[in-house]
């Protein structure tokens, strides 16, 4: 998933570039989230007792209360999400798509034999306990359950259903969605580099290689993990890999990404080190020892590399997105009358939706003033600090609005 | 060397209570001319700059310009220490400042009290505040200021403020109803702190949080008026004016859905 390893890389390179930040600091903030990643997390993670949540029908329904709830959870403090649903896979994904299915049906044939073996433990020790019965019980907990657990977990898949369901509720609630043409990632990142959103979040660090600004994980977490979120801003990975946007797309290859193979035996470390020595992909193919590390056969990095630049993606100005009023009768029937909701908290939710949604948004500084690059070790280099400002600001890209300090014109 | 010698003791602490509220930790850069402080509360909505003036002090003296880290709930802590006719003097080692020193004297007695607060290595955000020519200036009593947040508080968490010729109007609305209070410009001779003026460029309607606004009037007791500057889709600015500086306050409007 993603890119290997990058975590690791940025937090060894610059971890200035990752802050760690309250839920509720977001306010105001409009953010554009990867539906698919978010839907496949709530399957995984919202449960009861290792199952997952189900209408009376024995539908599936946690992909739903997922994103009722932790949708409700953002709009109360103060975000505003847009979703953005995954369209069809590029064909270079098809390899790593194929991997997965694989690892799917072995987890399939895991989940089996362990529920058999779990099942074959149980009878044993049932006939076991009528011959003792005054034993501990605790036998039974060192039967296969947790494996059963773990594998069921790993076959888990979004289905159309699942994301067409959840379009249905995310109409009926008033939140606005996207449906991208490829890829949802890059299509978030699309959005947050025209500006109509401030962020995406995803846990797909991929979504940095697609050149978001700023990147959100953590972002559909629970209440209950206490979980901060992490705010990954791209231009100070850049600053901190002394790299530029293409060394950037090209280490993230090297690493290793949806898209193609990588190279073996090259590691996080490693592969920093020859994209600052050789600048580029075609640098490092010329200069490695292929005895040593032997290139995939037709390795197609090029074509990796130019879905990471130009992205198959809508264009974000051609978008409208708004936020609406909530269809309170819709959003009852849909989920109380067809899911088996309760309709108390189906009611309750709606109720905070639409409260929020109307109340004017707190505006924020960063948006008025520009913010000047903090000097750390202040006291030791105040003394360089004049120049040093000035010529961090004509490197600022949005630097003509920031006043220059002493008479120097920008 | 650092050090800052402050006849007034009481002002120091009045100007802690005006920031602490706001913010947890700051820089105090202190230069030749002075010392200033500028920190941005944790959601970055508003903004305080503090700037104190060399001459206010005597004496003053610094070599070069450097940062005291501070964490304001501990300074605090110290200052309560100190009386309120106290002579404050502030004194630090600029090449490798790990505390600041603090020294409380009695005017009346030969009490002398010493205190050292350990420094922070304080990473914090600078914003450069553009020059701006705001749309409105009003000049009104501070204390007048202070109710009119205090009470509109009762009503509703923000306020919107309107201001035209000849009229000031401040506006909340809440879940138990409503409230208002209106302001025209006087002038009086004999008390010219009571005096209201407006200075308008064009009209300004903007809706501000009431809950910072009455946290800003802890500047109340800093100076006799305060100054409102607004312009349309920028942030407020509060000053309070004093002998040896300003302290003043930014705050982002709320913006309604575009």
């Amino acid at each position: 998933m993603g890119i290997q390893s990058l975590t690791k890389v940025l937090g060894d390179h610059c971890p200035n570039a990752i802050k760690s930040n309250e839920i509720k600091n977001y306010f105001g903030r409009k953010v554009a989230i990867d539906a698919s990643m978010s839907i496949y997390q709530f399957l995984i993670a919202v449960r009861q007792d290792g199952q997952q949540l189900t209408a009376d029908s024995g539908e599936t329904t946690s992909h739903l209360m997922g994103i009722f709830y932790r949708t409700i959870r953002m709009v109360e403090n103060g975000i505003k999400p847009c979703y953005v649903f995954d369209g069809k896979p590029p064909t270079l994904k098809s390899g790593e798509l194929a991997k997965r299915l694989e690892r799917k049906k072995e987890a399939n044939k895991k989940l089996e034999e362990a529920q058999e073996a779990g099942l074959s433990s149980l009878s044993k020790f049932l006939a076991w306990t009528i011959q003792f019965p005054s034993c501990n019980v605790f036998y039974l907990c060192s039967g296969d359950m947790p494996n059963v657990d773990k594998y069921s977990r790993q076959t888990v898949k979004v289905t159309k259903e699942h994301n067409e369901e959840c379009k249905k509720l995310l109409k009926l609630m008033g939140i606005p969605y996207v449906e991208a043409p490829c890829e949802a990632e890059a299509q978030c990142a699309a959005l947050a580099k025209a500006g109509k959103v401030y962020a995406a979040a995803s846990e797909d660090m991929d979504t940095l290689t697609f050149s978001t600004p700023v990147l959100l994980r953590h972002m559909t977490y629970s209440e209950a993990k206490k979980m901060p979120i992490s705010e990954i801003h791209l231009n100070k990975v850049l600053e901190g890999l002394q790299f530029s946007m293409n060394q950037f797309i090209d280490l993230c290859i090297l690493l290793g990404c949806d898209y193609c193979e990588s190279i073996k035996g090259i590691g996080p470390h490693r592969a920093v080190e020859l994209i600052k020595k050789h600048k580029t992909l075609e640098g490092v193919i010329n200069n490695l020892d292929t005895k040593k590390y032997p290139i995939p056969e037709d390795w197609q990095y090029d074509e990796a590399r130019e879905l990471f630049r130009n992205p198959e993606v809508l264009d974000p100005n051609d978008l409208e997105i708004k936020w609406k009023d909530p269809d309170v009768d819709g959003v009852v029937s849909f989920l109380v009358r067809e899911k088996g909701f309760n309709e108390d908290r189906v009611r309750k939710g709606v109720e905070k939706l639409s409260k929020n949604l109307k109340a004017a948004t707190q505006g924020r500084l960063d948006n008025f003033f520009t913010q000047i690059p903090s000097n750390s070790n202040v006291s030791t280099k105040r003394k360089l600090e004049d120049k040093k400002d000035t010529t961090s600001k004509k490197t600022k890209p949005n630097g003509n609005r920031g006043r220059p300090k002493s008479g120097s014109k920008p | 060397m650092f050090e800052a010698r402050l006849t007034q003791g009481a002002l120091l602490k009045r100007l802690l209570d005006s920031v602490k509220e706001l913010v947890t930790d700051a820089n105090f850069d202190c230069s030749e001319t002075g010392i200033s402080l500028q920190a941005m509360d944790n959601s970055h909505v508003a903004l305080v700059s503090l700037s104190l003036r060399s001459e206010g002090f005597n004496p003053y003296r610094c070599d070069r310009g450097f940062s005291l880290g501070v964490n304001l709930n501990s300074l605090n802590k110290i200052m309560k220490c100190a009386g309120n006719d106290d002579i404050i003097t502030l004194k630090a080692d600029d090449s490798s400042a790990d505390s600041l020193c603090l020294v409380f004297e009695s005017p009346v007695n030969e009490r002398v009290s010493e205190y050292e607060l350990k420094l922070m290595d304080i990473d914090q955000e600078h914003l450069s505040i553009p020059e701006t020519d705001y749309d409105a200036t009003i000049l009104m009593p501070s204390a007048e200021f202070q109710r009119i947040c205090r009470d509109l508080m009762v009503v509703s968490e923000s306020v919107t403020i309107d201001i035209s010729k000849d009229e000031i109007r401040f506006t909340a609305e809440g879940e138990l109803g409503t409230g208002n209070v209106k302001l025209k410009p006087t002038s009086s001779i004999d008390k010219p702190e009571e005096s209201i003026t407006i200075e308008l460029g064009q009209t300004v309607s903007l809706q501000f949080s009431l809950k910072y606004l009455t946290n800003f009037t802890r500047g109340t007791p800093l100076s006799e008026q305060v100054m409102l500057c607004l312009s349309d889709n920028m942030p407020l600015l509060v000053e309070y004016k004093m002998d040896i500086g300003y302290i003043r306050y930014y705050l982002a409007p709320k913006v309604g859905d575009e």
